[in-house]
Order: structure tokens, then C-alpha cells, then sequence
């Protein structure tokens, strides 16, 4: 393989000569370009010869120029020789276009730079906390208007997410919380046969899936399924500017993208969690039939007995309000969107994230709130 | 063969040549047996309607897209058939410019000038960076341009960031589709100048698909015009003008085929 190269000579006088051979390109100008620059300014002048070059680029081109460029500024002037047209033309252009050119943010201090990474992090999510207050606001006063008749309610669109939400999800709900019915009842029967009391799984079961896990885990999954899809759908409208589109027209995109998804988002959860209740229950007593011999009709008469309705209530209650947040931390990272794709990807998980992490917090506000109140 | 003919005599010095091009999506045939050659050090303007496949054949020649037929030979090989090694290689001998500019969203101007120079060579950073300061200037890019990320560009200066990175390598033959689509009157014609100086400086053979007339009385040396799923004709315009086809003759010498002309009254005096 050809390298490029240089011979270093003096004379005439004390006159430095530097001989360059071989091609004087991008792919192997790593072979000179350190020595080159290791030779330090002596001398009365420097003349490089060009004679034994074969190719030449740019890249070549701006080594000679700033090897020129820095002896001349050590006070050797410094001269090229027999360079070939294409050589001297590309030296001219490197030369016309060297200028101070910026290439890294400046990185500053390391203590200032790491405190106003905090700020602006600090900034950035109280920003975050009033802009979302914002959003809740206008989506309330549209939602209320829609509901009082003042707006026209988008049913196609409606119903167009009601089957995205619900329907679509009836599969991969249904089966999760049938597997967490079954695992409550194994693990409770483990632990309850200790005490001789495998009956009251249906107790464990009844309660804990009616009240709470059905509709967190639902909720859960639906912010999974759904949070994303609305940060990304409407997300990528507002990177197209289909959301400023709509605004020109004269449609609200509150009231044409974000209530059909809210209102949508809460009858589904709604039906959703009770569904998954359900399903849970169907996995629990099939567990407790096939395993703990307790039969179908024995299970039901006591789930009956054991479980208040109040918890079939609690649980419901839930349900929309855990569905409107949800829906409206998908729609409001996806409005938050903007300049290039890759905020589309990092808003979609904040809305899962977040509308994830308020779910569970409002649960757990929940518990609390209905249990001073006195539902045991 | 004719004066037109988008095929050149065999002694000439051919960078690029399609022979016999045929792709289709699906049953719809968007090349049929389409022939092309390029000369080294010339700038070829690559016109037709929308739809016509313009773009298609440039992804084919640089071998995004897999013809159901025919070859391709740049550098007089096909990077289709040739070893892994000799692709590569063939694809550091190019460079592209995208639509629009086709940037790494998440890397800097600088960075995304520096990406192919780290993937095929070894080079010490601090020269890494003086190439990528120096493609800057070269593009016109202001100096601050460089620790910038695409989406503080504007649409001109993520064209000129993309032509830096298209050039980060000192390839020999470049592509560009619609290098001017959506710039400003000036912008496009500092854009048309400055890949004239490149082309002259660097003795770059250029691949240009555009919509632009002004460009193609700028800068081209020759323009091939795709259409009826071949190339119908490669000339010079003034030899185009001459070419009978209603597609061509609409083209050049509808209105504003006739107002793009060089010394051509501007069409608001006559009104």
C-alpha cells in the first residue's frame, strides 16, 4: 500500500526544505500529519515541495496551508514548489476559508456548568408543572362546553378512539389481569393454609381485585397502550403542523383532538376496569375450583357475601378520573412537541412515565380518602 | 446514435453508467430499461415531472433501492455486485446530499461532519475537528454554525450542513436532490455558485436532481430528461430546446422555461 511521506533537508543556507510524496489525501494523510507538525520553525525559510505528491485533496491541501500557516507565523516564511495546478488551486481555496470556526459548545466552568444544568432543570419542570395546569384548564372549559351543549361533540371521533382504547385492548387486559387473578389466589391460598383458611381467598380475591388492582392495572396498561399512542399521534401532527392547520381553520384542536380522547379515554377505562375485574375473578375462582377444590357456584355465593358493593363502587369511581389523566397526559406531551423527531420519542415516554406515576399516586390519595371516610 | 442520446461514445471518461435500468414497486414500472452515463468533472442536471423517478433512480445508482433489472457501474464497478470490502470502499468515494439535508438530529453540525470521517478513518481528534471547522467556512457557514444542532438551523443552512458532511470525505462525485427546493431566490443562487466553485475547485463530477430552471442554466453542463420511464434526452439546454418532445418543449420553453433563460426579459415587464 502507497503512504504518503516527507524527507526533511536544509540548504541552500539554512533554508528548510521538506520534500512531501504520496498521496496527500484524506484516507492517508494519518501518516504524516503528526511529524509534519512535530518539526518546530527554524531556519530563514521553508519551501515545501510538492513534486513528489500524486494525489491531493482538501485535506492535504489544509495540512500544507496551515504547515505554511505556522511556521509564517513563527517568523519563517514559507513558500510552496512545483506544486501541480490542482494543488495550488486547492491551496488557494483551504486558504480562502480559514477562519475561526466554532465546534463545541463552550463547556465553562464545571461547578457553574453543573448548577445551571440544575436550574435550568428546576426551570424546566415548573415550566412543565404550568404549562400542564394550562392545558388542564383549556381542556376543562372546552370539555364543559362540549358537555353543555355549547361545542359540538365529535362522536365519530369518539367512537373511532373508544375502539383504539377499549376494544383493541380487550385482549391483552383481559388476559393480564385473568394471570393476576390466578397469582393473587395461589399466593394468597399459600399463605392463608398456614392458618387453615384457604376459603378466605375468595375474600383476598373479591376485595383486593374489585377495589384496587383491577382498575390500577388497567390503568396501568391503558397508559401504556394509549398515553403513547396520543403523545405520538398528536405529537407528530404538531412536528407536520397539522395542529397549526387545524388552528387556521378555525377548529379548535382541544376541542377536535383532545376531548374525543379524553372523553373516549374515561367511558373506556371505565368499562375496561370492570371488565378486568372480572377477568381477575374468572382466573381466581378457576384457581380456586381446579386447585383448592372450591366449585363455581360456592365461589360466587360467597364472593357475593364477602365483597361490599361499596368496593365495586370505589373501584368504579376511579375509573374516569384515572382515564382523564391519563388521556390528558398523552394529549398534552404530544402538544408539547416540537422541533424534530426525536422530541417526538422523548415526549411519548414522559406521557407514559408520568401519567403512570400520577395514576398511582391518585390511587394511592384514594385509599386513603376512602378509608376516613369509613369504607373498610 | 444521436447528438442526444443519454448514452456517451465508449472512449469517454464515464463516472457513472446505468445500462438497461428497470424498477418497479409492485406491478407499477417506474424505470423501463432506462440508460444513463455521466462524464468525470461535469455537472448533470437531472430533470422530469413529478413521479417521473428521479429520485428513484439516484437511490438506485447509489444502491438504496435494488433494481428488478439491469446494471449500474460507478468508478467502473457495480457496487451492487463488488465484495463487501470494494462497497465500501466505492461508498467513500461518494458523497449525498438529501432533500432536506438528511442531518443526525441528535449530533451536532460539527458531529454530524465528523461521522463518516470516524467511521472509515483514523484520524486524531483535534484533526477531526480542524476538517470539520474548515468544511464549515468552505459551505459558508457562519463560524458559529458548528456546536449548532439541526433544529437551529434554518432550511438553507441544514442544506449547507449537509453538503459538508456529503463533502467530509473529498469525495469525487456527489449527489444532490433538490439542493435549492425551498431556499430563497438568493440562497439558491449562492448555493448554485457555491457548488460551481466546488465543482471547479475540487473537480467534482455532480449527480443534480432538480425542479429548478435558474439552476439549470447556472450551473449545468449537461441536463438528461426522464420521462415515458427512460431517459428521453441528454444535452446541453440550447440543444434541448431543439429536442421535439411536447414534455421537454413545455419545459424549457413555457414561460417560465423562457423567463429562467440567461438575458431574458423578467416576465413582470411584460404585463
Amino acid at each position: 500500500m502507497v503512504a504518503a511521506s516527507f524527507e526533511q533537508l536544509t540548504g541552500p543556507g539554512t533554508v528548510q526544505r521538506l520534500a512531501v510524496s504520496g498521496p496527500l489525501t484524506i484516507a492517508h494523510i494519518a501518516d504524516v500529519v503528526e511529524p509534519l507538525r512535530a518539526i518546530a520553525p527554524t531556519g530563514s525559510a521553508l519551501v515545501i515541495d510538492l513534486a513528489g505528491i500524486d494525489s491531493i485533496d482538501t485535506t492535504g491541501a489544509w495540512i500544507i496551508h496551515r504547515l505554511m500557516a505556522t511556521w509564517s507565523a513563527a517568523g519563517v516564511p514559507a513558500t510552496v514548489e512545483n506544486a501541480s495546478e490542482d494543488a495550488r488551486r486547492l491551496i488557494a481555496e483551504v486558504t480562502s476559508n480559514d477562519i475561526e470556526v466554532a465546534l463545541r459548545p463552550l463547556a465553562g466552568n464545571p461547578v457553574t456548568a453543573r448548577l445551571s444544568r440544575i436550574g435550568a432543570a428546576v426551570v424546566a419542570m415548573s415550566d412543565n408543572i404550568g404549562s400542564f395546569l394550562g392545558f388542564l384548564g383549556q381542556t376543562m372549559v372546552v370539555l364543559l362546553q362540549t358537555l353543555a351543549g355549547r361545542r359540538p361533540l365529535r362522536w365519530n371521533a369518539v367512537i373511532h378512539q373508544c375502539e383504539n382504547i377499549g376494544v383493541n385492548a380487550l385482549g391483552i387486559v383481559g388476559l393480564l389481569l385473568f394471570l393476576v387473578g390466578i397469582v393473587v389466589a395461589q399466593q394468597g391460598a399459600v399463605q392463608l393454609r398456614a392458618f387453615g383458611g384457604e376459603v378466605f381467598v375468595v375474600n383476598l380475591i373479591g376485595r383486593s381485585v374489585m377495589r384496587e388492582l383491577g382498575i390500577l392495572l388497567t390503568a396501568i396498561m391503558v397508559a401504556g397502550r394509549s398515553a403513547s399512542a396520543f403523545a405520538a399521534q398528536i405529537g407528530s401532527m404538531k412536528l407536520n403542523q397539522e395542529v397549526d392547520a387545524l388552528a387556521t381553520i378555525g377548529m379548535s384542536p382541544i376541542e377536535v383532538l383532545v376531548v374525543p380522547r379524553v372523553l373516549a379515554m374515561a367511558l373506556m377505562l371505565l368499562l375496561l376496569g370492570f371488565y378486568g375485574a372480572v377477568m381477575a375473578i374468572i382466573g381466581g375462582g378457576l384457581f380456586c375450583w381446579l386447585s383448592l377444590g372450591i366449585p363455581p357456584v360456592t365461589f360466587v355465593q360467597r364472593l357475593q357475601e364477602v365483597t361490599p358493593l361499596s368496593d365495586m363502587i370505589i373501584g368504579l369511581i376511579k375509573a374516569p378520573v384515572f382515564g382523564i389523566i391519563i388521556a390528558m397526559m398523552g394529549c398534552f406531551q404530544g402538544m408539547q412537541v416540537s422541533g424534530n423527531a426525536e422530541s417526538v420519542g422523548t415526549r411519548t415516554t414522559r406521557a407514559v412515565v408520568e401519567s403512570i406515576f400520577v395514576v398511582i399516586v391518585l390511587d394511592a390519595f384514594f385509599a386513603v380518602f376512602f378509608s376516613a371516610l369509613g369504607y373498610n | 446514435m444521436n447528438a442526444l442520446s443519454p448514452t456517451l461514445p465508449d472512449g469517454d471518461d464515464i463516472v457513472i453508467r446505468v445500462r438497461g435500468l428497470v424498477n418497479r414497486f409492485g406491478k407499477q414500472v417506474i424505470h423501463d430499461h432506462l440508460d444513463l452515463d455521466v462524464r468525470r468533472g461535469e455537472i448533470i442536471g437531472i430533470v422530469g415531472g413529478s413521479g417521473s423517478g428521479k429520485s428513484v433512480l439516484m437511490r438506485a445508482i447509489i444502491g438504496l433501492l435494488t433494481p428488478a433489472e439491469g446494471e449500474i457501474g460507478i468508478f467502473g464497478q457495480d457496487a451492487r455486485t463488488a465484495d463487501a470490502t470494494t462497497a465500501k470502499e466505492l461508498r467513500r468515494r461518494w458523497g449525498v446530499l438529501f432533500q432536506e439535508g438528511a442531518l443526525f438530529s441528535s449530533l451536532t453540525v460539527a458531529e454530524n461532519i465528523e461521522v463518516p470521517m470516524r467511521e472509515f478513518l483514523h484520524l486524531p481528534e483535534p484533526l477531526m475537528a480542524e476538517l470539520a471547522g474548515y468544511k464549515i467556512a468552505m459551505v459558508g457557514l457562519p463560524a458559529e454554525a458548528g456546536p449548532k444542532y439541526p433544529s437551529e438551523l434554518s432550511g438553507g443552512m441544514k442544506k449547507r450542513a449537509g453538503l459538508a458532511r456529503a463533502l467530509s470525505l473529498d469525495p469525487q462525485l456527489l449527489f444532490l436532490d433538490e439542493p435549492t427546493s425551498g431556499l430563497d431566490p438568493i440562497s439558491a443562487a449562492a448555493f448554485d455558485e457555491l457548488i460551481k466553485v466546488l465543482k471547479q475547485t475540487l473537480g467534482l463530477t455532480v449527480f443534480l436532481i432538480t425542479h429548478d430552471l435558474d439552476t439549470l442554466h447556472a450551473i449545468c453542463d449537461r441536463v438528461a430528461v426522464i420521462g415515458d420511464k427512460k431517459v428521453l434526452a441528454v444535452g446541453t439546454i440550447a440543444e434541448l430546446l431543439l429536442f421535439d418532445h411536447p414534455w421537454v418543449q413545455e419545459y424549457f420553453a413555457g414561460p417560465r422555461g423562457r423567463a429562467a433563460r440567461p438575458g431574458a426579459p423578467k416576465a413582470v415587464e411584460a404585463a
